[in-house]
């Protein structure tokens, strides 16, 4: 039978150079892909419909060659045409501008298609969601930071946490355009869960080590212990709903899933790397000065 | 017994709520809302009091703006309503007078303003209107007044009730003004149809010629004439339920000239035309699609003013009823399906999930959730190997979702693909929360004494309480902005973190301490 045990990391043979070498070279590339994409195109990440308005359609397709039938149904090339694998059907994208919604609905409908689901959203209305959208990541981020400067009341163990935080959100974001995942209320939805949930392993280290008794290896190990197990336990479930959601084609729960998971792979990193060294130093060279 | 409840009050507590939770969701005299469980399919695939949203049921919904500018803190100079309007209208070429809306300030706290609902009228072109009608004002924004919005929303309401679509709702979206539709079973076009019909009404008069013959004046008043319909009105210490209108200034000589000429103005009339029509005085008739629904006589002050003239001064009357709901009905017939203000359907979001699909996804989303609990047992189990810690810990995590479905069979909130997201990310978070417990009350060898597990516990719970703070802090802004669907999930996960941290857990820790305590 398989056993999980959580393997003991022997950080005395590493400085905290070497340690933060990693995460912080992964961060730096994160930052530059989100750069590079903000200067490129003007947003941080690939928009979906609802920030960039545009008409997608699910449609089920009888006959042969369905993708023939596509292209020849609808008076404008769409924008992309995805398969379901679950049931076969159909997601086709439409730009906004393309042709209005009714107008594509009624072309669907009188090229013999099952329309399952219509998505529209005005070029003028997706924008302004956009904003909203990302003053509440920005907002959701500066009242963790607070909170955690708060609590615990001493400079570098707050950074750590909120470095590691901002690491977490940032990597998952770059990943999105390296994979073409868009930025949709569904994203936005997770990279907020992400602050929540990233920042649970954080402060149980930064508990265990600086409220607790017993020197800072024992204390790291303990709180590793714990905080790898829970970790674990959150990407089982969440790679478990990105596989079944893509396979069924719910893409709200795909793209909630991908986040969550690529996100708490980088926190196990940012966590047991960034944060360790961070106090680590703090422990034992903050004090001295 | 009272002694070992007492002590393991916690999970007493668990207990009760997941009690209620079931009763919440089975009992059928919770929530028992029939008409929005009208639809077949809905129901015979759904034997608890859970609702589903349009995801998982099928239908449309659709989430649009209002248009117009208004300005706001408006000099009136002493003009009425319908006199602003008129000149702030004739300043607008193109305009018609419908499309502007004055209103005088009737309560604590609001100001008079001016709204222009023509789309194609510039913010720049109302300003100049504005200007030269004479008439100072504070700022003007994009957008209607909150009057003018509810007037919409009871007309849309209307709508979707005479069109007998069962569990349809109409409501403004929170904090951005919008208004959003959502009609189970409904196909898209067939709603935007709906939304956009306009019925035919007309007044007519009704009376006795000079030869003693009933005859009817038809069309004395149409749509075009009435420049305001406003919302019906209880009129609990006056004229009792009644529905003021204002005829635009331009028809309203003609209107006066057939209400003299029939002889309805004079001295007033009682009609009893419903009752009796071929022995009553003169009458207005409500007409919709050419059916009489609605006959009105007149009050003898009102029709004095008419008779002199002086009633062409604000033009207005208002029409009265024998029940408020009826006052209701004519306010929406008058307005004949016209809305005040155009919804911009395409210019918001609009989406349709068929019946089929949402069926589908209901099943999917079941097993989605199925296999992740399943995912975080076997993790929870591979981990810890022992039953005694292992279990508890699925157990409670798992009566955390029946809690939270309780509550949401009790609220009504329909479950769409997003909760269910939401319910996945909460089992998730209150698992490692479990671990959290487990492994700090296990740390450091044996558990000898009820002392040292309290302290363990507390070590414990300091951790949770800080990582709920911040979820709590980080999923706020979605529950609180108006971004679409996604606050059912933000709800969920707050409602989630909450139930965990003041039910589930500490019932965890008192499981975990009968079990692990030596006694």
């Amino acid at each position: 039978m398989v056993e999980i045990a959580v393997p003991e990391v022997d950080y005395t043979q590493y400085t905290n150079r070497q340690l933060v070498a990693v995460p912080l070279a992964l961060l730096a590339v994160a930052l530059l892909v989100v750069g590079g994409w903000y200067v490129m195109t003007g947003a941080p990440a690939n928009l979906g419909l609802e920030f960039t308005g545009g008409t997608e359609l699910r449609i089920a397709v009888d006959g042969e060659n369905p993708r023939q039938q596509i292209d020849a149904a609808f008076g404008v090339a769409p924008e992309s045409v995805q398969q379901v694998d679950a049931d076969g059907s159909f997601v086709v994208t439409f730009q906004e501008g393309a042709l209005g919604s009714s107008q594509i609905e009624q072309e669907a409908n009188d090229a013999g298609f099952g329309v399952l689901t219509i998505d529209s959203v005005d070029g003028s209305f997706g924008p302004e969601q956009g904003r909203i959208a990302l003053g509440g990541i920005a907002a959701a981020f500066v009242g963790m930071s607070i909170l955690i400067f708060a609590v615990f009341r001493s400079f570098v163990p707050s950074v750590a946490i909120v470095a590691s935080a901002f690491s977490d959100v940032m990597i998952p974001l770059a990943l999105m355009n390296l994979f073409g995942v868009e930025l949709t209320l569904g994203t936005v939805a997770a990279l907020l869960m992400l602050i929540g949930y990233s920042v649970d392993s954080d402060i149980l280290l930064n508990n265990s080590i600086l409220r607790r008794s017993g020197d800072f290896y024992e204390s790291t190990q303990r709180a590793m212990q714990t905080g790898v197990t829970m970790t674990i336990t959150s990407i089982a479930a969440m790679t478990v709903m990105t596989v079944l959601a893509s396979l069924f084609g719910i893409q709200i729960m795909r793209a909630i899933g991908f986040i969550l998971v690529v996100g708490l792979l980088a926190d196990l990193m940012n966590t047991y790397l960034l944060n360790v060294s961070l106090l680590r130093w703090y422990v034992y060279k903050g004090v001295k000065r | 017994m009272i002694g070992r409840i007492k002590s393991n009050w916690r999970v007493v507590l668990l207990i009760v709520f997941v009690l209620l939770a079931g009763f919440a969701l089975f009992s059928p005299t919770v929530g028992g809302d029939d008409a929005s469980l009208a639809n077949d399919s809905q129901q015979a695939s759904n034997n608890t009091n859970l609702k589903f949203g349009l995801d998982l049921a099928g239908g449309t919904r659709i989430r649009a703006p209002l248009i117009g500018l208004t300005a706001a803190d408006v000099e009136f100079n002493g003009d009425s309503e319908p006199q602003v309007a008129d000149a702030v209208a004739g300043q607008l070429s193109d305009t018609d007078i419908t499309d502007v809306i004055a209103r005088q300030a009737d309560e604590e706290g609001e100001t008079n303003t001016v709204e222009v609902v023509d789309p194609n009228v510039t913010e720049t072109e109302f300003v100049t209107a504005m200007q030269q009608a004479g008439y100072g004002y504070g700022e003007i924004t994009s957008g209607v007044t909150d009057d003018t919005r509810q007037e919409a929303i009871e007309v849309l309401e209307g709508k979707v009730n005479q069109a007998g679509l069962s569990g349809a709702t109409v409501q403004e979206f929170e904090r951005s003004g919008d208004i959003l539709i959502e009609v189970p079973g409904q196909d898209r076009q067939d709603v935007i149809g709906l939304i956009e019909e306009r019925g035919n009404v007309r007044v007519d008069i009704y009376y006795q010629n000079d030869s003693g013959q009933y005859t009817t004046e038809e069309a004395v008043l149409t749509q075009e004439d009435f420049q305001s319909v406003s919302t019906a009105t209880q009129g609990q210490n006056g004229p009792g339920p009644h529905v003021p209108v204002t005829v635009s200034p331009g028809s309203a000589e003609e209107f006066r000239q057939a209400a003299v000429d029939s002889g309805l103005a004079q001295g007033g009339s009682r009609c009893t035309y419903q009752q009796d029509p071929d022995n009553t005085e003169a009458c207005l008739l409500l007409v919709v699609d050419g059916a009489v629904v609605n006959a009105f006589g007149m009050d003898p002050g009102l029709g004095a003013s008419i008779a002199n003239g002086d009633w062409l001064r604000d033009s207005s009357f208002i029409l009265t009823t024998t029940s408020f709901e009826e006052a209701q009905r004519v306010a929406i017939n008058l307005r004949a399906g016209a809305l005040p203000a155009n919804l911009d359907v395409l210019g918001g979001t609009t989406s349709y999930i068929s019946p089929t699909q949402g069926e589908s996804f209901r099943t999917d989303s079941l097993i989605i959730g199925v296999l992740s609990v399943l995912a975080v047992a076997g993790v929870v189990f591979l981990r810890y190997r022992e039953p005694k810690v292992a279990l508890p810990m699925i157990l409670t995590a798992f009566s955390e979702v029946v809690i939270l479905l309780g509550f949401a069979a009790y609220l009504g909130y329909p479950l769409d693909l997003a909760v269910i997201a939401g319910f996945i990310a909460v089992i998730g978070t209150g698992v490692d929360d479990l671990i959290i417990i487990a492994d700090e009350v296990m740390s450091e060898g044996e558990v000898n004494s009820q002392r040292v597990f309290d302290s363990r516990f507390k070590r414990a719970f300091w951790v949770i309480g800080v990582a709920a703070a911040t979820t709590i802090l980080a999923m706020s802004p979605l529950a609180y902005l108006p971004l679409g669907n996604l606050s059912g999930f933000a709800i969920f996960t707050i409602l989630g973190v909450l139930v965990g941290v003041l039910i589930t857990r500490p019932a965890y820790g008192d499981i975990l301490r009968y079990l692990v305590t030596d006694r």
